[in-house]
């Protein structure tokens, strides 16, 4: 048996893992479950505003990306082609959620809270940091995130959402402003 | 180009890159569990990616190259050593039905936020979870294995606040959550894992 606590990390490539699941070892998807799955967690977390739905979206995106992985154009590029995949099942889910609620829900990551010094200080701005994005067009949400948060060329983000580069300039232009206006003029844009 | 520049200069200011800050803080997901659910359906998708899927159904067994053997395997010893928790108030949507009607008995007898326990441990007899909310008593709520994957799981009501809990495994062997905070010496000397469950009434 494996040791966990020892054992050496075999990193092998996106497209030599795409090559070995399409040859039928399906094992093989586990490897890339595990290496995209916290970070893009983290992007449907703050697309959706709660764990539940985020951690149901990606595990939809992993299993329709396993479905379609023979239409991946380019195996090197699997991540970004999942989180084209993810990016669309968090439009839907976040259109579906958005009919059956409009109030923006937290408190379902608290994993953060435990680890912080202030707790009361830093979940107040947590708090204000997800009503900001929340707040913010889907479009606008979701480029701001590329961008900054997961620190993606604009090229790369128009792969991932279909839209044009310089639409997606003009989206984190805006975001930035809007999130800023929130954050330090306390904008309360009438969003529900 | 310069416009390009600009845009991106303007847009990161102190308070914006406090933002970013928050935001790239690192999630944790519930990897066992998630993990498996998704390679559970794996397993079961149709695809057009082929595969011997009568072999896969038994994960275990692996018949692949070296690398990838060791590969899968560390994923299966982290997946071993793993305990997945879900903090998460139980809505039940997306769960699987057969713990349906238990979650709904056990929301409607207590009214507190159902938690959902989870622990992968493919070769167990046993797992049960113990913690302050049922006196430590191994006998007391026994996890269920799902059909393939060897994970088990539980919904349990728990009242909010913050609580200690472990795993038992096959009666003996005590694990806490690797996956949660842990809270070494707060309790008998064993390593207990710490949750918080919020007051659905804070939502």
């Amino acid at each position: 048996m494996v040791d966990a606590g020892v054992s050496p990390v075999v990193e092998l490539s996106d497209a030599a893992l795409v090559d070995i699941v399409l040859r039928g070892e399906s094992e093989a998807y586990a490897r890339l479950v595990a290496r995209y799955r916290d970070r893009y967690a983290r992007f449907a977390l703050h697309m959706l505003g709660n764990r539940e739905d985020a951690e149901e979206a990606l595990q939809d995106a992993f299993v329709r990306g396993y479905r379609s992985l023979h239409r991946c154009g380019d195996p090197a590029r699997f991540g970004s082609w999942l989180l084209a995949i993810l990016a669309n099942r968090c439009r839907t889910a976040g259109g579906r959620r958005a009919r059956r609620e409009k109030r923006f829900v937290s408190a379902e990551d608290r994993h953060y809270a435990i680890a912080l010094d202030h707790p009361a200080d830093a979940s107040a701005w947590r708090e204000e940091i997800r009503l900001a994005l929340s707040r913010l067009d889907a479009n606008q949400r979701e480029a701001f995130l590329l961008k900054h948060v997961e620190d993606m060329e604009y090229e790369q983000m128009s792969l991932v959402t279909g839209a044009g580069v310089s639409a997606l300039k003009m989206r984190v232009k805006r975001a930035c402003e809007r999130m800023r206006r929130m954050l330090t003029e306390g904008e309360d844009a009438p969003a529900r | 180009m310069r416009q390009h520049d600009d845009t991106e200069d303007m847009s990161r200011d102190e308070t914006l890159e406090r933002v970013v800050q928050e935001l790239r803080r690192p999630l944790r997901v519930n990897a066992s569990l998630f993990d498996a659910r998704v390679m559970d359906e794996v397993m079961r998708a149709p695809s057009g990616v082929g595969g011997r899927f009568e072999s896969l159904l038994r994960p275990r067994t692996f018949r692949v190259s070296p690398l990838i053997a060791l590969a899968a395997g560390m994923l299966f010893a982290v997946s071993i050593a793993g305990s997945i928790l879900y903090v998460l108030p139980s809505r039940s949507r997306g769960a699987p039905s057969a713990r349906g009607a238990q979650s709904e008995v056990a929301r409607a007898v207590s009214g507190s936020p159902i938690v959902e326990f989870g622990f992968v441990a493919p070769h167990a007899s046993s797992v049960a979870l113990v913690g302050d909310f049922n006196n430590w008593d191994p006998k007391a709520t026994p996890l269920r294995a799902a059909s393939t994957g060897g994970v088990w799981s539980v919904e349990v009501p728990i009242q909010p606040g913050r609580h200690l809990y472990a795993f038992v495994v096959d009666g003996t062997v005590w694990r806490p959550d690797p996956a949660a905070p842990q809270a070494t010496g707060e309790d008998f000397g064993e390593p207990n894992s710490a949750l918080t469950v919020a007051d659905p009434g804070m939502r």
